[in-house]
């Protein structure tokens, strides 16, 4: 009962701290749209198109490559896409040059330039995907220009029929064909950004939250609290069940707007619902070990979030540990933000249950207890000082 | 010493006595850059380990490994070889390889005539466009011989008689394509990721003295160390400059440690000596007028405090300095340019890639003119509760 009093009293603190709702809900919900936003596609190679003319024929080759699945194409000014390509925002840039249309119809040969702005190898995968394009493109042109020089016709007769058959004729094909099934990855767009955010967050929050204990510590609210017929057990109870009814809540709020704003499916109810639990206790003994390690609540409120952040980047909250180099991702397994990543990949791409998060769970749990066993008796040792 | 001076040597010595001071404006930046620096370590860019499965013994098949391994293609692909096709499965499965090329059997005589067969590029549902990559390379291949086959194909259709297709095959394998692409540099240098999150996380860092002078202010107010002070004979704003000057001092050397540690160890560049510092000055600057909006803002030091995090927060957020803005779509990028950093982090982007020094102009005036609306909106707020 005392315990449920001073949770009580925790969370009408937190309620009335404006700054605090902020870090809550707030920001966690505007990076899920932020991030989610940005990591939509799946590194398709980003080309920009100069066009010189705007003619049948220039017209159908950039149609060509926009076809093609591995490239995205968007239309530039020359000077605009020189610029994009300096800074990243595309991986090349083909021109179709002034005079395509006339030069191809007359017999002539036509070079198109490709400009490469980015590493090496992005270049020449852009040329590879951009030839391939041009090649097909060039095919029909060739065809129509070899049968008007045999048969007679107009070029753009002989073009139709060209376009037509290629369809159809029995060309050598490329097929793909994908020897796995299923995704390491998390999906992209918000199902990637709300439950990474999820993880970085709840930590972030509770890491800071331990503010709230040194603020008691300072204030002298234990010493009152323990003139009264209060145990140190009781408070250690009460200050535990603060940060993890707040871990919770905040957890089910991300859930809640992830799925009502960003339509985020969050998998098996009761998959997500254990490692929301298990990541709430993690986060639950850090906040309090903080409220124990830290002295001012200035430290915790700065220091706080630095650590948040660098254990999210190192446990794949911040960026897909799959893109690091394999030493880093080992390393990264140390915080338990790489288990939770991992837990959450499990359940939302490859639709796992328990049996299949076990592995996520039990490291979990045991970073849960771990933490809060060191953190109650640190608190403990605290009071009764 | 000048009053303004004295009162800035004091605040700057109050924060390094802080030891999340020095965490937060040196230790945590470069800490986080290099984790960066790490985990993108091996570079943002393309690369195809790759195998062919010869199942068809043919000509053409040993011209595609040919291809495969055209100096043009150095960089982008290497080949593997591998026991058989199931080997080769095995092997895109586990991720050692990125693809894999199956050459069907039968492929150079279904090629030269008779109805083709496909070749297969396998790959992994997590690389998609490595696997499109790969196609398209493949696709590159058979362009040349469908090319042919298209033309055969299109003259029978317009009328030519069936018995001149072996002549007219011999024909249009001799001809060239009539578009070729050339491949040409823009004279850009890449960007390093530890050259955009140099600055980014720099500039994050940084942005927490907003909060540390804004918090200090009232912490001054509630104690009575500001009236003792105003006791002195200093001339009005005084004070005020002092303190700034301090935030000044603060975030400046935060900033050029981060561009100093960043350069020497993890290799980032943050462009010309020149124009890179004046965008750290514009920068420190911002975040001078933003210290003054908020204790404007504020009536005390927990709202001081709400504030610039608040504002911190959102203005990382916009700006860039935790998503790759290069990879953003453009609504996000525009938005951007509403704040200082973003504006920041343009500049650093143009001069780390080869932009002329000329580039840091925009950004330093639209980071001055932010600091001037700030300033500006704090003069007219202070203005207005004074009265």
């Amino acid at each position: 009962m005392t315990a449920l009093a001073i949770m009580g009293t925790g969370l009408r603190r937190l309620a009335r701290d404006r700054t605090a709702l902020f870090f809550m809900v707030l920001l966690p919900t505007v990076i899920i749209l932020v991030i989610g936003a940005t990591v939509r596609d799946n590194g398709e190679l980003r080309i920009g198109v100069v066009t010189a003319e705007q003619t049948p024929l220039a017209t159908e080759l950039v149609t060509e490559l926009r076809n093609t699945p591995a490239l995205r194409v968007t239309d530039h000014a020359a000077a605009t896409a020189r610029t994009a390509l300096r800074r990243n925002e595309l991986d090349a840039v083909v021109i179709v040059p002034a005079g395509l249309d006339a030069t191809l119809r007359s017999g002539g040969t036509v070079t198109i330039p490709v400009l490469g702005g980015a590493a090496a190898s992005t270049q020449q995968a852009a040329q590879s995907a951009v030839a391939g394009a041009v090649a097909r493109h060039a095919a029909r042109i060739e065809a129509a220009r070899f049968a008007a020089a045999k048969r007679g016709g107009t070029f753009d007769e002989h073009l139709d029929t060209a376009t037509r058959l290629q369809g159809t004729v029995g060309a050598v094909t490329v097929r793909t064909e994908t020897v796995d099934a299923t995704s390491d990855y998390l999906p992209l767009g918000f199902s990637y950004s709300a439950p990474t955010m999820l993880v970085l967050f709840v930590f972030i929050n509770a890491l800071a939250g331990g503010a709230a204990i040194i603020e008691s510590r300072r204030l002298g609210i234990y010493e009152r609290a323990g003139a009264a017929p209060v145990r140190p057990r009781d408070i250690v109870l009460g200050e535990t069940l603060t940060y993890l009814a707040v871990a919770l809540l905040q957890s089910l709020l991300i859930v809640g707007i992830g799925a009502a704003l960003f339509g985020v499916r969050w998998g098996d109810p009761l998959a997500a619902g254990a490692l929301i639990t298990v990541w709430a206790l993690v986060g639950t003994g850090t906040g309090i070990l903080a409220g124990t390690l830290f002295r001012t609540p200035e430290q915790a409120g700065a220091i706080g979030p630095a650590i948040g952040i660098a254990a999210g980047m190192l446990g794949g909250a911040m960026w897909p540990l799959e893109i690091v180099p394999d030493a880093m991702r080992t390393i990264g397994h140390i915080t338990p933000h790489a288990w939770a990543v991992d837990g959450w990949t499990e359940i939302l791409s490859r639709g796992g249950g328990i049996p299949q998060i076990a592995t996520q769970l039990a490291v979990l749990g045991a970073f849960a207890v771990t933490l809060l066993t060191v953190a109650s008796v640190r608190l403990g040792r605290r009071l009764t000082a | 010493m000048s009053p303004v001076l004295a009162i800035a040597a004091k605040d700057l010595r109050q924060r390094l006595r802080d030891r999340s001071a020095i965490v937060l404006g040196f230790l945590a930046p470069v800490a986080i850059a290099a984790l960066m620096s790490f985990a993108f370590g091996g570079g943002d860019s393309y690369h195809l380990d790759a195998a062919v499965v010869n199942n068809d013994h043919g000509e053409l098949a040993a011209a595609f490994t040919q291809v495969l391994r055209r100096p043009e293609l150095s960089e982008l692909v290497t080949v593997h070889t591998v026991r058989d096709e199931a080997d080769a499965r095995a092997q895109v499965d586990s991720g050692q390889l990125g693809a894999a090329f199956v050459i069907p059997a039968g492929f150079t005589a279904a090629a030269r005539g008779g109805s083709a067969v496909p070749v297969t590029v396998l790959g992994r549902v997590d690389e998609p466009v490595t696997q499109q990559v790969g196609a398209a390379i493949a696709e590159g291949f058979t362009a040349q011989l469908n090319s042919v086959r298209l033309t055969v194909a299109t003259a029978l259709a317009s009328g030519a008689p069936a018995d001149t297709l072996p002549a007219l095959a011999a024909e249009a394998a001799a001809r060239r394509l009539p578009e070729q692409i050339t491949t040409a540099q823009a004279g850009t240098r890449p960007l390093r990721s530890i050259s955009y999150f140099g600055p980014a996380m720099g500039i994050f860092f940084a942005l927490f003295a907003v909060g540390f002078t804004a918090r200090g202010y009232f912490l001054e107010k509630e104690t009575g160390t500001l009236d003792r002070i105003s006791a002195a004979p200093l001339r009005p704003g005084v004070v005020l400059a002092g303190k700034s000057l301090a935030t000044l001092g603060y975030a400046l050397a935060s900033l050029t440690t981060m561009a100093l540690v960043t350069t020497l160890v993890f290799g980032a560049y943050w462009g010309p000596p020149l124009p890179a510092a004046a965008l750290i000055v514009a920068m420190t600057l911002a975040m001078v007028g933003l210290t003054a909006l908020v204790i404007s803002l504020s009536r005390s030091q927990r709202q001081a405090e709400g504030v610039a995090a608040m504002l911190t927060f959102g203005l990382v957020l916009l700006g860039g300095n935790f998503v790759y803005l290069a990879m953003a779509p453009p609504p996000l990028r525009a938005l951007a340019l509403l704040t200082p950093n973003g504006w920041a982090l343009r500049g650093f982007t143009d001069l780390a890639t080869g932009a002329g020094a000329s580039a840091a102009v925009l950004p330093v005036l639209a980071m001055l003119g932010f600091t001037a609306v700030c300033g500006g909106l704090a003069a007219l707020l202070s203005r207005r509760a004074a009265r």
